[in-house]
């Protein structure tokens, strides 16, 4: 079947945090690299842990895989959570300086009715930027990542190569980018400085 | 160097796509993300956007009329040109949510006089949660789902993917919820709905539920351990008894199955265990009964792979399961 499959192996290393010990080099070398910052890594690295350890034990397949996913979506959630806040003060920023409703009009929402303002205003933002986007891109992405299309039949679909599609999609999410760059919500390509080009182990004094 | 950037786009598109794979392989990917810093910023770009799109896919989908009716200014106008129409908007809709959410009755009867409620929608990626009404009932939303709350009384809800409702019984409410094409009114009760593959499935812990749907002749009263599924295609329904602790379990981390079609487990796989699982046409309606922890997805869909004896492979968009060769 081609799987991977060193499950045994996993077990035998005492679980999550056995294997996370093993290939920590590799994880932290990864973090780095992901996310741009030695510092910010080795935060990462100790989330990455105490996820690990509050693992249920188990059989994991191909353990070394999961870590690797984990610490990947760690950074991930880590950057969204960077994007909102940013959106929040930038948002902010534009209300007050657009001469907006005086302060005390506007009712603070609790927190719950917040996040869901911002979930609300998050989606609109997105639908306005994918109706923004060049027509072949647009089509591509919705078939693919909207609906749900494998390639190869979005490519049957639109008549064009696998090639194409994939040339469509990174349109797609380059544009994506920009648009939300500019509606405050991302920042943009060069918000988190990469310093390591070259480094094959980044370290915090390899960053201007 | 525009098209360079389009090219690091595609490669950054493919990493990301492997990243859902077993065989990833994850120090190519570390050094593709050293060798170049522009590979990481494209790397976040493409991991961001697409979490966005998984979040919004409701919404970005099915939802183009139930956006219209929240926000019309903004949908008519999809290029973002002129900003100040959607940021009105938005401010109204900002102080409604404030108010009805601080529960404050006078708030809740006075605004809707100014404008009906736009609906509320709760959208979930990875991970549940639990979604609390004004009067004391609540909705634990599973993993990749959409929850529209519209009405008033917060009597309207529209659920696509799976939810478990537990619902304070009030005759003077006609609670109403739609799901894949069927609608679930007369409640009072905790049951589990999942919408999924073309099939909703309506599950009865407590209480009863009335369930009824265009094609079906009649409404289907549904008591207590009882459970329906809906076939949207040939528009049917089947009724079967259920024993009380497989209602709703995915929240302990199990999915059982009793007879369901592979599609079908393979969208409930999808959703809760965050795998992207396609299955061959062949294999379609193959019958599983069983019951899979969801805790490491690639290892529940191994193990089922097995029990059928069907082989899973690697495709080009996740994890296919297919008849053997």
């Amino acid at each position: 079947m081609g799987l991977g499959n060193d499950a045994e192996a996993d077990r035998a290393a005492g679980g999550l945090t056995g294997l996370l010990a093993g290939h920590r080099a590799e994880l932290l070398r990864f973090l780095a690299a992901r996310c741009g910052d030695a510092g910010e890594a080795q935060d990462l690295l100790q989330d990455l842990w105490i996820k690990a350890s509050a693992h249920a034990d188990g059989p994991i397949a191909n353990g070394r895989a999961y870590l690797f996913r984990m610490a990947n979506n760690l950074v991930l959630d880590r950057r969204r959570a960077q994007h909102r806040a940013m959106r929040r003060d930038h948002q902010w920023l534009d209300e007050t300086a657009g001469g907006a409703a005086p302060v005390e009009d506007r009712p603070d929402p609790s927190p719950a009715a917040d996040a869901e303002i911002e979930r609300r205003e998050e989606a609109d933002m997105l639908h306005r930027a994918i109706a923004a986007l060049p027509p072949g891109a647009q089509r591509a992405l919705r078939l693919h990542r909207i609906e749900g299309r494998p390639q190869a039949e979005v490519a049957e679909i639109m008549g064009i190569s696998r090639s194409g599609v994939e040339k469509h999609l990174a349109v797609a999410m380059k544009h994506l980018r920009n648009a939300l760059a500019d509606c405050g919500y991302a920042p943009g390509a060069a918000s988190h400085a990469q310093g390591q080009a070259g480094g094959d182990v980044p370290r915090s004094d390899l960053r201007p | 160097m525009n098209r360079d950037e389009d090219g690091i786009f595609a490669e950054a598109l493919r990493w990301h796509a492997d990243t859902l794979r077993d065989d990833m392989d994850w120090d190519g990917f570390t050094a593709w993300l050293e060798a170049d810093a522009r590979h990481a910023a494209a790397y976040d770009a493409v991991a961001l956007g697409d979490a966005l799109i998984d979040e919004h896919r409701g919404h970005l989908a099915g939802a183009a009329a139930e956006n219209r009716h929240a926000n019309d200014d903004a949908d008519a106008a999809p290029v973002p040109a002129t900003p100040a129409p959607p940021v009105v908007v938005r401010r109204g809709w900002m102080r409604w949510a404030g108010m009805a959410i601080a529960a404050s009755l006078a708030a809740v009867l006075v605004a809707p006089q100014i404008m009906p409620p736009p609906p509320q929608v709760y959208t979930t990626s990875a991970d549940s949660r639990t979604v609390a009404l004004e009067d004391g009932s609540s909705v634990l939303l599973a993993p990749h789902s959409t929850l529209s709350i519209e009405g008033r009384h917060q009597q309207r809800m529209a659920l696509s993917g799976g939810a478990w409702f537990d619902i304070r019984h009030d005759p003077s409410r006609a609670l109403a919820i739609t799901a894949g094409g069927v609608e679930i009114g007369d409640i009072g009760t905790r049951f589990d709905v999942q919408e999924a593959a073309g099939k909703v499935r309506v599950e009865v812990a407590e209480g009863e539920v009335q369930v009824s749907a265009a094609p079906l002749a009649q409404p289907i009263r549904l008591v207590e351990g009882r459970g329906l599924v809906y076939d949207g295609k040939g528009g049917t329904a089947v009724v079967r008894p259920l024993g009380a602790e497989a209602i709703g379990e995915w929240r302990q981390g199990r999915l059982s199955f009793d007879g369901a079609p592979l599609l079908l487990v393979a969208a409930d796989l999808s959703r809760y265990a965050g795998l992207r699982v396609t299955v061959a046409p062949g294999l379609r309606d193959r019958a599983f009964s069983g019951t899979l922890v969801i805790g490491d997805g690639e290892a529940a869909l191994r193990d089922l792979s097995q029990v059928l004896g069907v082989d899973l492979r690697r495709g080009p968009d996740g994890l296919v399961l297919d008849e053997r060769r």
